[in-house]
């Protein structure tokens, strides 16, 4: 189990913290057997853009309502600003919210501040924020530029935080620290738990859902159970941040992202995390409901509510599956949540034969081996038979896809769906990993799948006009051929 | 005669600032043309050639004035005609230093610094090459020669071996060689024979033995070089020899830097780990 240290203004990065990993070619059970600590990271000899961390960390903290963020940073590092603000603002709608734009700044680090300091900057535009939009925090994102030079941020922002009256805290999320790109989830984690949780007044019936955003789906299943969702963090207040300390447990959508703050929680305040696996699949879900009803003390209700449950949607389930039987499919997604389709979809019939994974991380930070999701997959729907950890590389991904040839191909990330509708594979892009949470989740996906089917001609159609980038040569190779080092190589 | 680019690296304190100064001094008697460049963010580089610290820096004046910026702002005339600039940098303990001295190599470029008429630029490089800017003189095909500076003192052999490691990286990749040490004389014993087995185990020369004399620190106090405090004093004539042997030299070598035991063996064989041991006190 990882400790939370508070006194560091850093985040331990995921590779140290979790032995979190970026490559790994396999399959589904070898991964798992080697996630008991035989698992090494495999090196790239070539690799194409990759994800920044400091982007994960903004992503957490550019949607409190009340909160301001500066990036400490050249300008381009503020290149992503405008995807967060379109997030935000679909998604306010979502949660019934008054319409309201992202407060987000940039200090602009030029050439001649990397060589004398950029502090100053860094003052002026954290006041400039305050004075422009009077944020309850303001949360300060770091950069490459701003780490190499040694910016001494701590003891600016602790300055201005008395100046200012409110918290102006550092999430420090240089790039080049960790090559985990969700380190930048636990870089914005580790600011709140630091600067803005307080310890608890009083514990309450509030329970802490950690998402990224969508709509209240947990409304009606804990209020059944006498207890109030409370969706952190993008969407909440910096006073609803300030008291999740009190909350009776926190829940995850997704461990890949939640892991550092629901561990927080519960070794700071006492706050229990729901330790099982996300609800995916129906059985999955049944773990998941019994495992919540354990936590909050509610093991007869959930029983009535899993009985009731299955009456409504396992008759549907069953007419899916029947229409899905021997499709094959490809996913390509986030660790977690790839793990969660794996579930729903091997529900649904369908046999995942392929899954490009961005990274892996072979414990979470509660240190308990039962929140592996991939763990249960394997024990309840059997082998991915090719399960690769891809970092989201897209020349990999287009080797693995043309191999796999499936009837279908399922992806969380814009920008990945291209390749399978390309190739003609009629592809389905799921960006809310709410909408296959749950019992409802697995109907809600099995309609999309359905849809997706359906519209086969458009991608047959595409695929006879598109071009392929990749080389005969490449498509040869293996789709590992360079990855080394690590536990295997393909 | 084509450019010759110098860099002079060496231990922190070494005389580094006072040798390339003296040293330039006298080559300009031989009718040399030549550019200091300080290479220090205390920008102390070019005080003996100026008569004082009047420089305003490179960086300095790109932070005032922004990038459009003439080269006789940054430009003096000192000693002889020399041509002094400061590179500058940051206040102690902000920013990065070494990326100050990228940004201000660079500018000089740009604005026309390395003028045809010049027979040599000579870098005065800040004490241990800490980082890629400080390396900066002998990358990209700057300085094609290096001198280091050191004395029969250990710590100073240590920077020196350390340097030539620097060197032999960037001496392999392009035309960077190492001319030579420059012994500034700290009256260790056996002092002059140590350097000369270090630089041939090295692969190099002792290029010059510079003596310890008062007169050095009374003309620095005086914000002069040797030469130019007292043009007839024996060690003004030691500079104008050491320049002579700088402009004559022939002998480029990539250096052979030495493990630490070897480099710890040459320091016994000449009695000095002994001396220390029986003299060692704090």
């Amino acid at each position: 189990m990882s400790t939370i240290n508070l006194n560091e203004a850093s985040v331990e990065i995921r590779e140290r913290r979790l032995g979190s990993v970026t490559g790994f070619c396999g399959s589904a059970k070898e991964l798992v057997d080697c996630s008991c600590g035989g698992l090494k990271d495999m090196k790239r000899g070539f690799s194409q853009c990759l994800g920044c961390n400091s982007g994960q960390a903004f992503c957490q903290l550019s949607m409190i309502r009340d909160a301001a963020v500066v990036n400490h940073a050249p300008v381009g590092c503020a290149g992503d600003f405008f995807g967060f603000n379109f997030t935000y603002r679909v998604e306010q709608t979502h949660r019934g919210l008054p319409e309201a734009y992202g407060r987000y700044f940039c200090t602009c680090i030029e050439e001649h501040d990397t060589i004398f300091g950029a502090v100053q900057k860094l003052e002026n535009t954290v006041r400039r924020a305050y004075e422009r939009v009077h944020p309850k925090a303001i949360f300060v994102t770091t950069s490459c530029a701003s780490g190499i030079i040694g910016e001494d941020i701590e003891s600016v922002l602790d300055a201005l935080s008395e100046e200012l009256g409110v918290p102006v805290v550092s999430a420090p999320c240089e790039g080049f620290r960790s090559r985990v790109w969700t380190t930048g989830f636990d870089a914005a984690y580790h600011a709140i738990l630091r600067k803005i949780v307080k310890p608890p007044r009083k514990k309450t019936n509030k329970v802490n859902i950690v998402n990224f955003w969508g709509s209240h789906i947990f409304d009606e299943l804990l209020g059944a159970l006498g207890y109030e969702a409370q969706y952190i963090v993008p969407l909440s207040t910096i006073e609803e941040l300030e008291h999740i300390s009190e909350a009776a447990a926190t829940i995850h959508v997704c461990p890949s992202l939640s892991t550092y703050i629901a561990a927080g929680l519960e070794q700071l305040y006492g706050v229990p995390e729901l330790k099982v696996p996300p609800a995916y699949g129906l059985r999955g879900t049944d773990r998941w409901v019994r495992g919540l009803g354990k936590l909050l003390d509610r093991e007869k209700e959930v029983e009535e509510y899993i009985k009731s449950e299955h009456s409504r949607v396992e008759p549907v389930i069953e007419e899916y599956r029947k229409k899905f039987d021997g499709l094959t499919a490809f996913v390509t997604a986030g660790a977690a949540h790839g793990q969660a389709i794996v579930a729903l979809l091997s529900e649904l019939g369908l046999k995942v034969k392929t899954a490009a994974i961005y990274h892996h991380d072979p414990i979470y930070d509660n240190g308990d081996p039962k929140s592996d999701l991939l763990a249960q997959d394997v024990e309840l729907y059997g082998d991915v038979p090719t399960y690769h950890v891809c970092n989201k590389q897209s020349f990999e991904l287009v080797n693995q896809l043309r191999r796999a040839k499936p009837d279908l191909m399922v992806a969380r990330h814009g920008g990945m769906t291209i390749w399978g509708a390309k190739l003609g594979i009629p592809t389905m892009l799921v960006g809310d990993e709410q909408f296959g949470f749950g019992y409802q989740g697995i109907i809600n996906y099995a309609r999309r799948i359905e849809d997706t089917l359906d519209a086969i001609e458009f991608v047959t159609n595409l695929s006879k006009h598109s071009s392929n980038p990749y080389t005969d040569w490449w498509l040869k190779q293996e789709p590992g051929h360079f990855m080394e080092g690590g536990r295997k190589n393909a | 005669m084509a450019l010759r680019q110098v860099a002079i690296y060496g231990k922190g304190g070494i005389g580094k600032s006072t040798t390339t100064q003296n040293l330039t001094a006298g080559l300009s008697e031989l009718g040399k043309k030549i550019m200091v460049v300080g290479c220090d963010p205390k920008a102390d580089s070019t005080r003996l050639l100026l008569n004082g610290l009047a420089q305003k820096t490179v960086l300095d004046t790109l932070r005032e004035e922004g990038d459009d910026i003439e080269l006789t702002d940054i430009m003096k005339i000192g000693f002889n005609g020399i041509r002094c600039v400061e590179s500058g940098g940051p206040e102690p303990g902000v920013g990065c230093a070494g990326r100050g001295i990228i940004t201000s190599i660079t500018m000089l470029e740009n604005l026309g610094a390395y003028t045809d008429d010049l027979d040599y630029v000579f870098y005065d490089v800040l004490g241990d090459v800490v980082c890629g800017g400080f390396a900066m003189p002998i990358r990209e095909g700057k300085a094609k020669e290096i001198y280091i500076v050191a004395s029969g003192e250990m710590m100073a052999l240590y920077a020196a071996n350390n340097i030539c490691k620097g060197i032999k990286k960037y001496a392999l990749k392009g035309g960077v060689r190492l001319g030579g040490i420059i012994c500034n004389s700290r009256n260790v014993d056996r002092e002059i024979e140590l350097l000369r087995a270090f630089a041939k185990e090295l692969g190099s020369q002792l290029i010059y033995f510079v003596p310890r004399n008062n007169v050095v620190q009374r003309a620095e106090i005086r914000k002069k070089t040797v030469i130019d405090y007292d043009p007839k004093n024996s060690q003004a004539g030691e500079y104008r020899n050491l320049a002579r042997a700088i402009e004559e030299n022939q002998m480029f070598v990539i250096p052979k830097p030495m493990t630490q035991e070897r480099l710890e063996e040459i320091l016994v064989e000449y009695g000095l780990m002994d001396e220390l041991k029986d003299n060692y006190q704090i």
